[in-house]
């Protein structure tokens, strides 16, 4: 087993409003190395740092829009969101709730900070991240999957160093709630201070390690600390991570899906014909229709 | 910055070459604006044709009531200014304004000259360029004055396939001269029509 290595320790970039509800600082895509063809599967992470919303009765979010093409991945950390789509499907992400939403052949939805929540305000922090599909699951029917956070399976680590929780795939036997379409790790490693994990993962899989509190040390001399993301190199399969204080570190990992991107906007195709085709049935209706 | 996608332009409808046009392309001035920001306000000259390189600009007029009506939209590769007052040197009645951060070529005058001495075809290009923007104004001012809302927002679509998905509706009802409640109505009912789950 070789040591995977870190790549890239990414500062949060200026953030900016996703609607009035989310503000984010976006790691992927991005120019430098953390491209969509680069981090596939993973092909968009926006952060909501900790950012305190004032009360407001009207709740704050996103208006209607589409997907089509790949999952779209809410990872509540604080704060609550309401969302609807064009099918009448809806719900809320509560604290700690993952929203696995399979937008594969197209959705309409919106996303609201919800509406209790919303009149007493409060701190918000999440993490949307688009999982890419291949091509012939762009084709299937959209679904979701809503994890709520009892059900999250947790493997407890050895000497009181902390716990991780499997959203998706496997640690050390434990398995995750949300089923994948392809290989996908995806877990909270929750670190007491000094506390450590090791992770293993296949050489050619994208991986990356968003820190939300704390700091960390990786393979014991990578500093990242809060609101950074270390891009780890294909260039190994082990690492470890040790929490220089108590510490919430969202791990990523998954087998890159090799096959042309063709991205515009809220779809993520294979060719610009189908970019094309997508934006033609979001005009004419073909997604359906949801009031604002 | 490369201003690419001009060059891109100009060399795949002109008989030109790249490190020519370059250099003419050189002596133009190229603004990046951020969301929101104006490359012109009303009253103000308008002293250049925009070449939008990335971004979005809606041109606009405000009327006596404070109600803004949409001339036209310009994403990516499009051209937009006001002839009046370019041309014409009036005051501009319009406004032109970012709605994303955009990165514009600000084309001028001793811009059109310079290509027109490098190269024999331009003037024949140029016009074609005009009758062109022609035949697109009297299409729209046909569909203002005879089309239904559907019709309207048919061409829309046709015209501006992602425009929808980047701008208020409010914006889209602007330029499509009806409510936005009407245009609400007609998305609703295409989707009725169309929607198949």
């Amino acid at each position: 087993m070789r040591t995977k290595t870190v790549e890239l320790v990414a500062s949060p970039r200026a953030p900016h409003f996703v609607g009035d509800g989310f503000r984010v600082h976006n790691f992927i895509p991005s120019g430098f190395r953390l491209d969509m063809q680069r981090m596939s599967p993973f092909i968009m992470l926006d952060y909501n740092s900790t950012y305190k919303f004032p009360p407001s009765d009207k709740p704050k979010g996103v208006g209607v829009h589409p997907h089509k093409g790949f999952e779209t991945v809410t990872i509540a950390y604080k704060g609550k969101v309401a969302h609807h789509d064009s099918s009448g499907g809806g719900g809320i992400i509560g604290e700690g709730d993952v929203q696995w939403m399979t937008a594969a052949n197209g959705v309409l939805h919106k996303e609201y900070h919800e509406e209790e929540w919303s009149k007493k305000g409060g701190d918000f922090q999440m993490v949307q991240l688009w999982v890419n599909l291949r091509a012939r699951d762009k084709k299937g029917d959209p679904k979701y999957q809503a994890i709520k956070y009892e059900d999250i399976n947790r493997y407890k680590l050895q000497d009181d160093a902390g716990i991780v929780e499997v959203i998706a795939g496997e640690y050390n036997g434990t398995k995750g709630a949300a089923s994948t379409f392809t290989p996908v790790h995806m877990f909270n490693a929750k670190l007491n201070k000094g506390g450590k994990a090791d992770f293993q993962f296949p050489a050619t899989y994208n991986t990356v390690l968003l820190v939300l509190e704390g700091n960390i040390i990786v393979n014991g001399k990578e500093e990242t600390p809060t609101d950074h993301l270390a891009l780890m190199a294909n260039d190994g399969e082990t690492f470890e991570i040790e929490a220089t204080d108590d510490a919430v570190v969202l791990v990523l990992s998954g087998e890159p899906i090799n096959e042309p991107i063709a991205a515009q906007g809220p779809f993520v195709m294979n060719t610009r014909e189908e970019l094309i085709e997508a934006f033609n049935d979001f005009n004419t209706g073909k997604f359906g229709y949801l009031e604002d | 910055m490369q201003s690419s996608h001009l060059k891109a332009y100009l060399t795949s409808n002109l008989d030109i070459e790249e490190k020519e046009i370059s250099s003419i392309i050189g002596s133009c001035t190229i603004k990046k604006i951020r969301k929101d920001e104006f490359l012109l306000r009303k009253n103000e000259y308008c002293k250049h044709t925009f070449f939008v390189e990335n971004g979005l600009l809606r041109q606009y007029s405000i009327d006596e009531k404070g109600k803004e009506h949409t001339i036209s939209f310009a994403p990516e590769n499009w051209f937009v200014t006001d002839r009046e007052s370019a041309y014409f040197n009036q005051p501009s009645a319009y406004y032109i304004q970012a709605l994303e951060d955009s990165e514009v070529v600000a084309i001028d005058e001793n811009f059109i000259h310079q290509l027109s001495e490098k190269i024999p075809d331009f003037a024949g290009f140029n016009n074609k360029l005009l009758h062109n923007h022609i035949r697109h104004l009297q299409k729209r001012i046909n569909l203002l004055l005879s089309a239904s809302a559907k019709e309207r927002y048919l061409q829309f679509i046709d015209m501006y396939p992602d425009i929808l998905l980047r701008v208020p509706q409010t914006m889209v009802a602007s330029y499509l001269g009806i409510t936005p409640e009407s245009l609400s109505r007609v998305r609703k009912e295409l989707a009725h029509k169309h929607f198949k789950k």
